[in-house]
């Protein structure tokens, strides 16, 4: 081959590696994938490195003090409680809003009058921001001049404190989180019932099944993957509650609403905005949060796996 | 007793989409009963409806005897095979063929025998612990068919339940089908579209269109004796030839060929002849025969399909539910074949070549072109 | 040469069937009808009244005086509506700023994420490349890890980035959702990919073909990703709160809505029309595009 030949080749080759895939398909990503260093993958990393450190936010202040946070967490009475009250929460919600949710899908299933505005009457709270959904509920709920009190009165129950009180304050954060995230459960349950052939529902009428059976027998199967994304996702936002938390109740009264992710953040950016060095405690405790979270959503899983049939 | 009665049964949807106009039809007890026709053309419907799947909106269909317009599907004592086996997923087989008798209370004793003898009867006992996602395609359609046979229903009900099936395991099934009724003996209603499916299968057959039902009988006598130019151009593959001809004096007249020992009321008829119906024949032969120039020749391994054109014979007419051909009727000259001729294997002319056939006696049949119905010959 | 076709069977004299409406269904046992309607709406009504509830109740309060609300027992309907509730909401307070803010914050945010999430789902979805099975398992990891964990570190790298207290805090972090990759990565997939090879064999170059015949093909799945980010981005609280600390000017809706809320807490007229005017951008969009909503949602679910 000559000198010129071989030149070419050179050319050519590099030609074809800029547009090889390679090249194509970092060009595609890199810009997200450099976003998503920066801010996904960086701050897991720091947040990390920052647990094990007693940090300032403002102040440039970071020491090492090895295990000494996670240590803290155990004899801190304030988290064991935001662990209680977060545990209180979850038990509260996620059978609530799902079986609710499911008996809701159902209803909505089925071809009547009206049937279009019941479903968007279901699914608009949807929309509704958490502060939009506070105030909502700050007003029903309002102690004196509340629609809710006025209402159960004229049924000759109340008043209740909601908010206000102790023993009532997380019971109302369910009820106004349920009431905000039905219509997205609903939603997913109901494209789980559609999904369900027809002709299954047939077979068991055929076979003799009446339709309480064949619901519990054939439908209520089919819907075991639908069921299980929505006990771990309800599961998880649920042990990450902290709009709700932190506009309506602020942690009260006397801290019994006070979830993890809100002491994290009142540690963080409240306590800690000044001169007290509590970044790395607080990462620390939302670090434990995360493994919780995993182990849960892990044992979720591989429970649902062995109990959720996946038609093929 | 276990028959099945149509008494002007309707089916109207909301619309109004009329699916199936005053069906009237018997089906004896024991028998094997095909409804076939095009798609759309009320046969699913008909057996939805003595399912109790859908609503009666018209008329009566009677079991046994006895009405069943009220009475809900399990209530009916049938048993269906769908065209997708809705098999339920997450059962295994076992449970799948059980369920049913579970629901009426069936003795577990009672229970584990007759899922036995179906299991043995279909050769489904090594697959009683697999579920219907680890079959095979023929594997499901034979546990959907054990499960609709255990319950040892009154009236057995099969909706295109081969169609899912590949070609040649749809022939096998087939004749397994026929033999496991006669083994059983249980009224049977099949649905299908395959008029292949239809004639070798039913003891009777009911062919539809758009609704109405066109003709009844044993498939023999449907394929031999039309009642009318769509049962004619549906049942029988290829289709029955239809050629346009005059009737005058009584004598019926094909492109100026007069054809024998037939008559018909003076005026245009249209002439079917099977394909099976026309023999080649020499040139010294006495009785109608037709020059046809040869188009397109199929050679299909046991006989040989020609498809060509009737000297002195211009037009085409196509059966109604024909699709459109491929390519426009113009070729060179304009022509387009009008007439298919069946012939044994060994015999194969050549595209161009031209062809002298006759009529075999009796393969005339006679239909009225305005109403499509069939003419009485003689 | 004409072609006929023969004639298709008709009835001997035709049926009358016009006084039948059709109905669909099973067969069922003829239950007496207690009423007059469905049995469920005796369930779906009041569930509807329930969940609608909070919004009318809102919306009628925004419309009374200050003296009609704090009034017991509540007094149903304003009698002369007081729209000016609304003006006095949009004078005395920023609530033109927090809206401008927002709406800039949550356009860009979604404009931004339509093209990156494009591009890198299509790279993803359609071209092979060195490290590509591992990247999209390591982004796909970081959904998992919540957001309370990387609060306090991205609030301090958007601090290092001189970000903080500006509009920009809530832009920057956010010009990329992974959830939009992984979402248009499983969309992208399913389409034909037939359509994709005979443009490369027609030589188009692979950026071409992303925009020409892709992304046409999926615009009800860039409608769905569009209208999530939007309702995220709107209604994002947490975030704004965290880093817009004391800069008023850069404060969201949201978090405008919060501090009036706690400036004007007896003032509940005027804190229910704050309330609604932030609400109806959202439900606008959600009467328009109903179906992305749900289908969003439904996907949501999907990634499970």
């Amino acid at each position: 081959m000559s000198a010129a030949t071989q030149d070419l080749g050179t050319v050519t080759r590099f030609r074809r590696f800029l547009v090889s895939d390679h090249v194509a398909g970092w060009a595609f990503i890199l810009p997200s994938v450099v976003l998503i260093v920066i801010f996904g993958i960086l701050p897991i990393v720091w947040g990390l490195i920052l647990s094990f450190q007693k940090a300032g936010l403002i102040s440039p202040e970071r020491e090492w003090v090895g295990f000494e946070n996670y240590a803290r967490i155990a004899s801190d009475p304030k988290a064991r409680q935001a662990a209680i009250n977060t545990i209180y929460y979850t038990m509260l919600f996620v059978p609530i809003s799902i079986l609710l949710a499911l008996f809701v899908a159902h209803a909505l299933n089925r071809k009547i009058a009206l049937i279009r505005f019941y479903r968007l009457a279901v699914f608009i709270p949807v929309v509704t921001s958490t502060i939009a959904t506070g105030i909502m509920f700050l007003w029903l709920f309002d102690k004196n001049f509340g629609l809710a009190n006025w209402l159960l009165g004229k049924i000759g129950l109340g008043p209740f404190g909601f908010f206000e009180d102790p023993n009532q304050a997380m019971i109302a954060l369910v009820l106004m989180t349920v009431w905000g995230w039905l219509g997205f459960d609903t939603i997913i349950y109901l494209a789980a019932l559609q999904g369900v052939p027809n002709e299954l529902v047939e077979a068991a009428s055929i076979d003799g099944a009446s339709r309480w059976t064949t619901f519990w027998r054939v439908t209520w199967p089919m819907l075991g993957p639908a069921t299980l994304l929505l006990v771990v996702w309800s599961t998880i936002s649920a042990l990450q509650l902290f709009d709700e938390v932190f506009f309506v109740t602020h942690g009260g009264p006397l801290g019994r609403t006070s979830v993890v992710v809100f002491y994290v953040y009142r540690l963080a950016f409240e306590q800690g905005l000044g001169s007290l060095s509590l970044a790395g405690y607080a990462a620390a405790i939302a670090y434990v949060l995360f493994l919780v979270i995993l182990i849960l959503t892990l044992a979720q899983f591989w429970l649902g796996r062995r109990v959720v049939h996946y038609s093929s | 007793m276990a028959s099945v009665s149509f008494d002007r049964a309707t089916k109207v949807y909301p619309g109004p989409v009329v699916a199936l106009r005053e069906l009237s039809l018997d089906v004896a007890d024991g028998e094997f009963l095909i409804l076939v026709g095009p798609s759309g053309c009320g046969k699913s419907t008909a057996l939805r409806m003595v399912a109790g799947l859908e609503r009666i909106s018209e008329g009566t269909i009677s079991i046994g005897g006895r009405p069943v317009n009220d009475i809900p599907p399990k209530d009916r004592d049938i048993a269906m095979v769908f065209q997708n086996y809705a098999l339920y997923p997450h059962m295994t087989v076992e449970k799948n063929l059980a369920f049913g008798l579970r629901q009426r209370k069936t003795k577990p004793d009672d229970v584990r025998r007759l899922v036995d003898e179906i299991s043995r009867m279909l050769g489904l006992e090594d697959l009683l612990r697999r579920r219907p996602g680890q079959l095979s395609g023929g594997q499901r359609q034979r546990v959907a068919m054990g499960r609709a046979l255990v319950r040892e229903p009154e009236v057995f009900l099969l909706d295109e339940p081969l169609s899912n099936l590949d070609a040649k395991l749809r022939v096998q099934m087939r004749a397994q089908l026929k033999r496991l009724h006669e083994h059983v003996g249980v009224t049977t209603i099949y649905v299908t579209h395959d008029q292949v499916e239809a004639i070798t299968l039913g003891e009777r057959i009911a062919v539809l269109s758009e609704g109405v039902l066109q003709q009844v009988g044993p498939p023999q006598s449907v394929y031999d004796h039309p009642a009318n130019v769509f049962v004619a151009g549906f049942i029988g593959s290829p289709p029955m030839n239809l050629l346009e001809g005059t009737a005058s004096d009584g004598r019926v007249v094909v492109a100026e060929v007069e054809l024998d020992r037939v008559r018909a009321p003076d005026g245009p008829v249209l002439v079917g002849i099977r394909p099976e119906g026309l023999r080649p024949v020499g040139g010294d032969h006495v009785g109608a025969a037709f020059d046809v120039g040869v188009d397109l020749v199929e050679p299909l391994g046991d006989e040989v399909l020609v498809h060509g054109s009737i000297d002195g014979l211009d037009g085409v007419v196509r059966p109604p539910d024909a699709e459109t051909p491929l390519l426009a009727d113009a070729d060179a000259d304009g022509a387009g074949s009008n007439v298919t001729i069946r012939l044994p294997p060994e015999e194969r002319p050549s595209a161009g070549s031209r062809l002298r056939v006759g009529v075999a006696p009796n393969a005339v049949r006679l239909f009225d072109p305005s109403t499509g119905r069939a003419i009485e010959t003689t | 040469m004409s072609s006929i076709t023969a004639p298709a069977p008709t009835l001997d004299e035709p049926i009358d069937l016009t006084h039948l409406e059709g109905e669909t269904g099973m067969v069922e046992r003829p239950r007496r009808r207690l009423l007059p309607f469905d049995p469920w709406h005796l369930f779906l009504a009041p569930l509807a009244f329930v969940m609608l509830l909070p919004l009318v109740w809102m919306v009628v309060t925004s419309l009374q005086t200050k003296a009609q609300t704090l009034h017991f027992p509540p007094i149903l309907w304003p009698g002369t509506p007081q729209f000016v509730n609304y003006l006095d909401v949009i004078r005395d307070s920023a609530f033109g700023t927090w809206f401008w803010n927002t709406t800039v914050v949550t356009v860009l945010v979604v404009a931004s994420n339509l093209v990156l999430c494009t591009l890198a789902a299509y790279g993803f979805a359609r071209i092979r490349f060195l490290g590509r099975g591992f990247i999209y398992f390591v982004l796909l990891a970081t959904l998992m890890v919540p957001l309370q964990v990387v609060l306090i570190p991205t609030f301090l790298i958007v601090k290092q980035l001189g970000l903080l207290d500006h509009l920009g805090a809530l832009v920057v972090p956010n010009l990329v959702n992974v959830f939009g990759i992984f979402m248009l990565t499983q969309f992208f997939r399913t389409l034909p990919i037939d359509l994709e090879e005979a443009a490369r064999i027609d030589g188009a170059s692979r950026l071409s073909i992303l925009l020409r015949i892709v992304v046409p093909l999926s615009l009800p799945a860039l409608a769905t990703l569009a209208v999530i980010q939007f309702l995220w981005t709107w209604n994002d609280f947490l975030w704004p709160l965290v880093t817009i600390l004391t800069n008023q000017d850069a404060f969201t809706l949201q978090l405008g809505l919060a501090t009036f809320q706690g400036a004007h807490q007896t003032q509940w007229h005027l804190v229910a029309a704050a309330n609604i005017m932030s609400m109806i951008p959202l439900i606008v969009l959600f009467l328009l595009a109903q179906r992305y909503f749900v289908r969003g949602i439904a996907t949501q679910g999907l990634k499970g």
